[in-house]
């Protein structure tokens, strides 16, 4: 395969994911934004150690500790969603849900919800 | 004794780690205890082990020398940003004894706290990307728990705690993406040696620095993106603020501290543009904070627009870097003084405010009015507390110049710019103070003010933050006024990282 089209295909997963995070209305499709930011990421690790590193042992650590991390922070987040939200809450999030929402009160006047 | 110093060698310099993870250890046993007189015990375990981590931290310092490897870099301002940390986790400790001691979770909570506590210290010292990277990841997800244990108890915080973390964890993510293209750009392994080598001017490097850019800008809430912020401090437990302003953001900033060498580099051969874009950025967030802060009556919502202003104040270091009116020693000094100053000065205002809110039972503005009437001693430290922000009328100093015999024209737009910046935010800061204070002491709306009963270490600890910023500022002002101290050798203007 061709790096550059390897280069510019994980760049394109990078900008759908950004895409997602502002588009997506529910907490599902937001999540799935991200992963595709790490998705792409993870194939940048890997495109640039065997096109440009010949395979170096270091990105393949980083990619593995860093996936158990940010995984691991992930299912958390899931989980608290799961056993701690009620389900008013729950069915807000899923249907309803921007990450980047901005209110009037944020600046100007009290928050009253 | 020559054992331990064995020891202490083989493990360097993680030995205030050590002490903290002896801590959790001996708190795990104890994790399911309901008992008071445990609980007391907890705290004084982890009480005895941060005060040992700070001042381990110091003599390790003192007695071995810098240290740096392929994983781990110990200098000067490690030393100082970890002692902030311990400061920090600290001060916490009381916060959470003082309002959880009660809670089944109690022990719990603390280990969580020195576990987040250690993950900080490691994203302080910490110098290979892989480690930088899973610390910062770790230390968000304690942070995650810890405030989700605090507000167990209290309903509808879920949704807004969720929107809180959501951010971090977008954070998390495009520093992944960022990594992975400083990889691209070079095979190195570490901030030091990109910042060596002709991979510097790579346009990888530089996607991967503004990458870094807007997920530390995500972190910190800054404008427009502050909703979540100021959605859960308005209705989380004041322990599980605490732990946001003393912990959660001093921790993000000493990671972005990390990269300043690497932005310094392209900072310093900015464009007019670039400098009035960093100048505009600085303006809109303090003064939308400050806007924020006049317009609200809820003493949480203020208190948090102003901790965003204090944020704004490192945006503005950066801008007078970017105008070149400030050398990079001057902003790394400055960003260090602007953090001292956001723990010493909002700790105990903090501790005082949420007490009152205890009490009364309100977090209206109002709830405040007549406490300088009734609580004289407290009121007068926090008018001195107050009174320390107008050290931000000091940032004029470099603009000195342009008045004491350079021509005035010679300033240029930018500089121009930052300076009408610099006066306008300050005199915003200046209306949110005074409108404190006046609260303070007008007259309460129900006639007498009721006098707030505070427990007699809490004089103690509000007198030690006012006396540390007293020094501190006293001696400022005497250096530069160039009045001889003469008791110390040491200067704090003249201090280099």
């Amino acid at each position: 395969m061709n790096f550059q089209f390897i280069i510019y295909f994980n760049f394109l997963l990078f900008l759908l994911g950004i895409f997602g995070i502002f588009y997506s209305k529910s907490i599902a499709a937001l999540f799935i934004s991200y992963q595709f930011i790490i998705f792409s990421a993870v194939m940048n690790f890997f495109s640039f150690s065997n096109f440009l590193y010949i395979r170096s042992l270091w990105d393949e650590i980083f990619i593995i500790s860093g996936a158990i991390s940010i995984y691991f922070l992930m299912f958390c987040i899931i989980y608290y969603i799961y056993s701690k939200l009620d389900s008013l809450e729950k069915k807000m999030i899923y249907e309803n849900f921007r990450l980047f929402r901005m209110t009037r009160s944020d600046w100007w006047g009290e928050d009253n919800q | 004794m020559e054992f331990i110093l064995y020891i202490s060698g083989k493990i360097n310099p993680l030995q205030s780690v050590v002490v903290l993870a002896a801590a959790i250890l001996i708190s795990s046993f104890f994790g399911f205890t309901k008992k008071k007189v445990f609980k007391k015990f907890i705290i004084a375990v982890g009480s005895i082990s941060l005060f040992l981590a700070f001042c381990l931290n110091i003599y390790v310092f003192i007695s071995m020398g810098a240290f740096s490897d392929s994983l781990l870099t110990f200098g000067i301002m490690q030393v100082i940003e970890a002692g902030i940390i311990i400061f920090a986790a600290l001060n916490l400790l009381f916060f959470i004894s003082a309002y959880e001691l009660n809670s089944n979770h109690f022990v719990k909570i603390l280990i969580l706290l020195l576990f987040s506590t250690i993950c900080a210290v490691f994203i302080v010292i910490s110098e290979n990307f892989i480690l930088m990277f899973t610390s910062l990841t770790i230390f968000i997800l304690t942070i995650f728990q810890l405030v989700t244990s605090l507000n167990s108890s209290v309903s509808k915080t879920g949704s807004y705690t969720l929107r809180y973390f959501l951010r971090p964890a977008l954070t998390v993510i495009l520093f992944l993406f960022g990594f992975s293209l400083f990889y691209g750009a070079s095979d190195f392994k570490n901030l030091g040696q990109i910042l060596v080598s002709e991979n510097i001017s790579n346009p990888l490097t530089v996607l991967g620095l503004i990458i870094f850019g807007v997920a530390v800008y995500l972190y910190f809430f800054l404008f427009p993106f502050q909703n979540p912020y100021l959605g859960l401090m308005k209705r989380a437990r004041s322990s599980s603020n605490s732990v946001i302003w003393f912990l959660y953001f001093p921790a993000g900033f000493f990671m972005f501290l990390k990269f300043s060498e690497l932005y310094s580099f392209y900072i310093e051969k900015s464009s007019l543009y670039t400098s009035v874009i960093f100048i505009i950025v600085t303006f809109i967030c303090m003064f939308a904070a400050n806007l924020g802060a006049v317009k609200t009556g809820s003493i949480r919502r203020i208190m948090s627009f102003l901790f965003l202003y204090f944020i704004g104040v490192f945006l503005l270091n950066i801008s007078m870097f970017s105008t070149g009116i400030i050398s990079k020693s001057s902003m790394e000094w400055l960003n260090i003084a602007g953090i001292f100053l956001l723990v010493f000065s909002f700790i105990p205002i903090y501790s005082v405010f949420s007490r009152i809110e205890r009490d009364t039972g309100s977090d209206s503005i109002a709830g405040i009015r007549g406490f300088g009437r009734s609580n004289i001693y407290i009121s007068v430290n926090l008018l001195i507390i107050f009174l320390s922000w107008s050290v931000i009328a000091l940032y004029i100093i470099p603009f000195g110049k342009y008045f004491n015999g350079m021509v005035f024209s010679e300033m240029g737009a930018a500089n121009m710019m930052l300076l009408a910046v610099i006066a306008v935010v300050f005199l915003f800061l200046m209306v949110n103070v005074f409108r404190i204070i006046s609260v303070f002491y007008r007259k309460p709306a129900g006639g007498a003010a009721e006098k707030i009963i505070f427990p007699k270490y809490f004089y103690i600890y509000i007198t030690f933050f006012t006396l540390a910023i007293l020094i501190i500022t006293v001696w400022c002002l005497m250096e530069i006024s160039c009045i001889e101290t003469g008791f110390m050798d040491f200067k704090i203007t003249e201090f280099s990282f």
